[in-house]
């Protein structure tokens, strides 16, 4: 099975990882579910070699696999990395001819009053009750449990990447993103498992509403900072409406339930990023300019790509 | 071996020979790894790597853990890296077009107020919430004097931060000029925004205060922590 995953041609091969996948799972499950669990061993141990007797699969298998699969990625992929690279850097250097001693990544900001002042009220909500919580939270749930969360939201919400992939054109991540949310939700048991995080393949670059609108050529109008969520502008404000019509966990019924999911979602989202938001103010001497500076490059960067 | 033997082998034409290649071999050897040791100090991501892979080792170093020792560790962790960086460079990009407003001296002054706000910030940050953190090595291109090196940022097995650095070989060393959080966030133009929105209105010699009070700040806030 190595093998034929080293030389499946890359684009091509995301529904068939994702199959082999499935297949290895079931496999698993069917016969070979008493696989010695000795695989991650010390590596300057003496290798195990009673698998050999017993006729069971070699325990290091999943290991090799993994290393096998990365170094034929390596290999494949060289070029097509150079190849986004020297773009890259082109990209780069036609930037820094442009900007290099004149502009700025500016965007039109004219409710700028209205927005410094939301940005101190969300300040606030964030310092008094958002960061209190989410530390809380941290405290009491171990790290497995709260990636197991943040895995399966991510997986439930495959529809707002998804459809936002096919309404750009970019079938092939289209495909990424339905062979990762096959591979999540069987073999991740319904998302909380990523086995899919090892296969860079299937990991394309995200993508929702707001970023398609960009990609049709829909300006960023102006620069917003909404309630709780933070920077936006109103291009992405408008795509914000989108990803909630396309997020399964809208459709939820009663809507106190659909607000407790998505503040649960939030809530564990924001567990893995306890001090970021502190390090940008920290790091800025204007942290509204700094935020909105940060956003916007952002939210271009992505839409380039 | 008897003198005798020597010195008769030393007339044989064959023994010539030997040495002469012998004294070819060292000749080749000497060559190829000077151009081997040129090649990896030219290499921009060797150059990152070496003293980012020192931060890690200083950082996880137990002789640090005591909180008196913090600020010796955070010398050291500022050492290590303050040569990777051309805060001349980045000032210069992030003042941008106002640069030309500023005196040699104000320049000088700003350049070196600038990497110590950037490198406190930073090394604050990196010493209270090191934990375990594990940097990759993505990739590396070059061309001319400009090269891109990316990394990898690994907190966990959650999160994972694309970080890149935009370097310059400046006098035959890589530089770091900019970094790239997110594949596409300059640290540079982040901080060119700021700078701009303060130089519009005011002189250089204020924003020259403005950074200096904020490093006072951090040094008194930094002072009660350790306390």
């Amino acid at each position: 099975m190595p093998s034929k995953k080293r030389n499946a041609p890359k684009k091509t091969n995301r529904l068939t990882i994702a199959a082999l996948l499935a297949v290895m799972v079931l496999a698993g499950a069917g016969g070979c579910s008493s696989v010695p669990a000795t695989a991650k061993a010390d590596p300057h141990s003496p290798p195990d070699l009673s698998w050999l007797e017993t006729g069971e699969i070699y325990p290091g298998y999943e290991d090799d696999r993994r290393y096998i699969r990365r170094a034929s990625e390596t290999e494949a992929t060289r070029d097509e990395l150079e190849d986004e690279l020297e773009d890259e850097l082109e990209d780069e250097l036609e930037d820094e001819l442009e900007d290099e001693m004149a502009g700025e990544t500016t965007i039109a900001d004219p409710l700028e009053g209205f927005n410094r002042v939301m940005f101190q009220i969300n300040d606030k909500l964030y310092t008094w009750i958002m960061r209190p919580l989410a530390k809380g939270y941290r405290a009491v749930l171990p790290e497995m449990v709260r990636r197991g969360v943040k895995n399966f939201f991510v997986n439930l919400t495959t529809p707002i990447r998804l459809v936002n992939c096919l309404l750009q054109g970019k079938a092939g991540a289209a495909e990424a993103e339905f062979a990762r949310f096959l591979t999540n939700t069987t073999i991740g048991v319904l998302g909380f498992g990523n086995p899919a995080k090892d296969y860079p393949e299937l990991n394309p670059p995200v993508e929702d509403t707001g970023q398609t609108l960009g990609r049709w050529g829909i300006g960023e109008g102006f620069y917003l900072v909404l309630p709780v969520l933070g920077p936006s502008t109103l291009r992405d404000t408008v795509g914000l409406l989108g990803d909630y019509c396309l997020n399964p966990l809208s459709y939820v019924t009663p809507s106190r339930d659909e607000l407790a999911l998505k503040g649960c979602r939030s809530l564990n989202r924001l567990s893995f990023h306890i001090g970021d938001y502190e390090a940008l103010k920290e790091a800025s001497l204007d942290p509204y300019l700094s935020m909105r500076n940060g956003y916007i490059q952002l939210r271009r960067s992505r839409i380039k790509k | 071996m008897s003198l005798e033997r020597f010195d008769g082998m030393r007339n044989n034409p064959v023994s010539k020979w030997i040495k002469l290649i012998v004294l070819g071999a060292v000749i080749f050897w000497w060559t190829a790894a000077g151009l081997l040791a040129v090649e990896t100090e030219a290499d921009p991501m060797a150059t990152i790597k070496k003293p980012i892979d020192k931060v890690i080792e200083i950082l996880n170093d137990p002789r640090y853990k005591d909180p008196d020792k913090r600020e010796i560790q955070r010398e050291r962790l500022w050492e290590t890296v303050r040569g990777l960086f051309d805060f001349n460079e980045i000032s210069r990009r992030a003042v941008a077009r106002h640069w030309k407003k500023f005196s040699p001296e104000e320049k000088k002054r700003f350049a070196d107020v600038f990497a110590d706000f950037l490198g406190n910030t930073y090394i604050d940050k990196i010493q209270s919430e090191y934990n375990n953190e594990q940097i990759v090595y993505v990739s590396q291109i070059a061309r001319g004097n400009k090269a891109l090196v990316k990394t990898k940022l690994l907190r966990g097995e959650s999160l994972e931060i694309p970080i890149a650095y935009r370097m310059k070989k400046i006098d035959g060393k890589w530089k770091i000029y900019d970094i790239l959080v997110e594949n596409g966030v300059s640290l540079v133009k982040n901080y060119r925004i700021q700078f701009s929105e303060i130089l519009k209105k005011h002189p250089p010699q204020y924003l020259i205060k403005r950074l200096e009070t904020k490093l006072a700040e951090q040094k008194k806030k930094r002072a009660e922590k350790n306390k």
